[in-house]
């Protein structure tokens, strides 16, 4: 056991800190503005960087994919574009995909040439993402494409998805869905913007019709879906973990300053011993959290594969998450809601999910998507349960078997 | 960077579980509980043969040279057997206590004496008011020609009735003090105080007018406080890793018996809010296994943020165990409310080392003084 960096992750580390110093934006004020930092990024060899050098990835180890990450946190840099592209996509097609759909999309998905999204859920499989109902049909030399997807994000600016789609009504629930490329721009692709609780639109609905897919954009064998969906919801390969723990050590650092200037009862809430009591169990949480993230990294750099303990991971950091921003809520009071006139001294400038300077309002709202999105906190609990401590099954409708 | 234990650390931790699951079953703890002196000799003196009463201390000590990670490995152990004995007091009150503020001479005098199981020692932290600030002593060291004369009340010290040896703060004239006092000295008296843990042992401590030799006085007069915080921090993790084996124990328990306890013609752990409750647990148990070996590493490292670390820990499984052996009984329902199922006695450890070199409260207080003197600088 022994938590100091090697003295290569260190110099490493210097390195990527020098870099980010001498070519990080200012601002970035548009799309175009984002691919051109993404590209950026790219050429440096900062994206992509476990993926196979053949598709150009840079088979580089866990752990410095965790230090870009966390630099760029630790810098205030904007996030590339292309998340779904570089988190879920292109490592579903570098475990499943075939050859040929590795040269055409990989590449493409690290110079953010082609922006992707991932079309899931639907109004009606949402933890229960099997019950799914978009059908694709066989039709000899290609599928044609029905449905209805939800939660898309970014796919507004997107030219492919990966669709999950049932292709066997009456297989069993789980053995019936297959996994597909599908190309955005085309005529029966129907993108609407979803509009949250933040008042914005990271998501997207999506309505399909008569939507074609060619049968070479399968992924996977027919049926084979719901395994390959399994897998890449699992892909939290820790490289934010460590990043995620520097942006919230920064958001503390701005909430322990505004308590210093915010009063109560006369005197500095920083001086209030229930305040204190309060940020002393935060930060002894967010410190934890970074503990866990160093066991994670650990187990990646022994070339381990957290498995179901990556629901441990999320269960905790999103919970935390939502602790610490209803604490931050409760220190700054009014100005914690401010989305726009907000006084400098409680402005959030670090990165936020999206890539932008934020708000308390804005990641205080944010944070209650954490224990929803990717499996929500209930069935991270069912999959521990289950998966972890071998607990028995529950009895449930759609385990009795039978056709949908 | 890499935060798994050893291949020696795995073997250490799998020779205490062995040891302690052949010599320290249930009936034993139950059996200590109504025993006069609340330990055997005969485990104690195997525990000195494997070499875990000497285990920190330097090897010209007779110590094996190890550091903290491997002292909450095995501390962690004797929480999950809920060990009674002396053996926090002797090795990481009394022992580290000496090994961190000791003379040559002082330490050459115990910790032999402390790792070959032929004393024991404690130390003798807190007082009427319960404050673990080192400042607050109110027990008084006056000069009495070349030595001492001690005299105030100690409250809750751990293993007092069976120790040789009793690190003792006292006010002199130069400030607070450390003292190594013999409880069995004259003007010493030392009375039970019976907790819930009946496992773990305390007594108060009367000090009236002791005499102690000029030798007696660990480091300079009035140069305790660093010494006791740096013994405070290492007692709050070592205590932590007792907890967490607490913790440990009452899941393993729980999801043992979820498994086989049916309800409503199900078992109950195909309910979520059964296995919702257990995930959690299991969470929380994770979460205290990295902060107490985050701590144990930064300590012995001597890494920047080793004060924090042990803060963090102590008040993150301060809370943790108590909410996973409580809601171990929870899950067990009526079973896990009887004294005759065993649950209530890693549920007792944990609690009473809750408050013990400082509470959750406490040490988030540590936590913030820490981070505002820091961002001052």
């Amino acid at each position: 056991m022994d938590l100091n960096y090697t003295a290569e992750d260190v110099a490493f580390r210097k390195q990527v800190r020098t870099w980010l110093e001498h070519n990080m934006p200012r601002q970035i004020r548009n799309l175009d503005e984002r691919k051109g930092w993404h590209r950026r990024l790219y050429e440096a060899g900062y994206l992509g960087m476990g993926w196979p050098r053949e598709y150009g990835g840079q088979g580089a180890r866990p752990m410095e994919q965790a230090i870009v990450a966390d630099e760029m946190a630790r810098a205030g840099a904007p996030a590339p574009t292309n998340g779904l592209g570089l988190g879920i996509v292109g490592p579903t097609i570098v475990v499943h995909g075939t050859d040929t759909q590795k040269r055409r999309y990989l590449r493409k998905i690290l110079t953010a040439e082609e922006m992707w999204c991932q079309l899931y859920s639907e109004p009606n499989a949402g933890s229960d993402l099997a019950a799914l109902r978009t059908r694709a049909e066989d039709k000899g030399d290609h599928f044609v494409v029905n449905g209805q997807k939800i939660w898309t994000s970014g796919g507004a600016t997107a030219d492919w998805g990966l669709l999950l789609a049932r292709t066997d009504p009456a297989a069993p629930k789980h053995k019936g869905i297959s996994c597909f490329l599908i190309d955005m721009r085309q005529p029966g692709m129907d993108v609407r913007p979803l509009k949250q609780i933040t008042g914005s639109s990271e998501f997207c609905e999506v309505f399909m019709t008569n939507a074609r897919v060619e049968k070479e954009n399968q992924i996977g064998r027919l049926g084979e879906g719901w395994g390959i969906a399994q897998t890449t919801l699992g892909y939290e390969r820790g490289g934010r973990a460590l990043a995620r723990i520097t942006t919230y050590a920064s958001q503390y650092n701005h909430l322990v300053a505004a308590a210093r200037r915010l009063k109560r009862n006369g005197r500095p809430i920083l001086d209030d011993a229930v305040a204190r009591q309060k940020l002393g169990r935060i930060w002894a949480d967010l410190e934890v959290e970074r503990y866990g993230a160093l066991r994670t990294l650990t187990m990646l750099e022994r070339g381990e594969h957290p498995g179901a303990g990556g629901s441990i991971t999320k269960l905790s950091y999103s919970e935390f998450e939502k602790r610490f921003m209803e604490l931050a809520e409760e220190i700054l009071g009014p100005y914690g809601q401010l989305t726009d006139g907000v006084p400098a001294e409680y402005r959030l400038e670090v990165d936020t999910a999206i890539g932008d300077h934020g708000t308390w309002a804005y990641a205080f709202l944010w944070s209650r998507a954490g224990t929803i999105y990717a499996g929500s906190s209930e069935i991270q609990k069912n999959v521990i349960g289950e998966r972890i401590l071998g607990l028995p099954k529950e009895s449930r409708a759609d385990r009795v078997g039978g056709p949908r | 960077m890499n935060f798994s234990f050893s291949e020696d650390q795995v073997l250490l931790k799998n020779s205490v579980r062995a040891a302690l699951d052949e010599q320290c079953k249930p009936a034993h703890v139950r059996a200590m509980m109504d025993d006069a002196t609340g330990y055997r000799e005969a485990l104690w003196g195997e525990m000195a043969k494997l070499g875990w009463l000497g285990l920190p201390f330097a090897e010209e000590q007779g110590g094996a040279g190890l550091g903290l990670v491997e002292l909450c490995l095995v501390l962690e152990e004797m929480g999950r057997a809920a060990y009674p004995g002396p053996y926090f007091a002797s090795v990481v009150l009394g022992g580290l206590g000496l090994q961190l503020g000791g003379s040559a001479a002082q330490k050459e005098k115990w910790l032999p004496a402390i790792a070959s199981g032929q004393a024991r020692a404690s130390a003798a932290l807190l007082e009427d008011a319960l404050d673990w600030d080192p400042a607050s002593t109110t027990a008084t060291a006056t000069k009495a020609g070349d030595g001492w004369r001690l005299s105030g009340v100690k409250r809750f010290v751990p293993w007092a009735h069976v120790a040789d040896v009793v690190l003792v703060p006292a006010r002199a004239p130069e400030g607070v003090s450390l003292f190594l006092v013999d409880p069995r000295a004259a003007g010493v008296t030392v009375t039970p105080m019976v907790g819930i843990d009946l496992a773990n042992r305390w007594s108060e401590m009367r000090l009236g007018d002791v005499a102690v030799p000029a030798d007696a006085l660990v480091g300079s007069p009035g140069g305790a406080g660093s010494v006791l915080d740096a013994l405070l921090r290492r007692a709050a993790v070592g205590a932590s890793a007792e907890m967490l084996g607490a913790a440990r124990r009452c899941l393993e328990m729980s999801v043992g018996y979820v498994k086989v306890r049916e309800q409503f013609g199900q078992l109950i752990g195909s309910f979520q809010a059964i296995r919702h409750r257990c995930a959690e647990m299991l969470l929380e148990v994770e979460n205290s296994h990295s902060a107490v070996y985050y701590a144990a590493w930064a300590l012995t490292a001597g890494a920047e943020d080793a004060a924090m670390a042990a803060s963090v820990c102590k008040s993150y499984v301060s809370e943790s165990a108590r909410k996973v052996c409580g809601d171990a009984i929870q899950v067990h329902g009526g079973i896990g409310f009887t004294w005759e199922y065993d649950l209530h006695l890693y549920f007792k450890r944990a609690k009473a080392l809750e408050p013990l070199y400082g509470d959750a409260a406490h040490h988030r207080e540590l936590i913030v003084r820490g981070q505002v003197s820091h961002s001052n600088k």
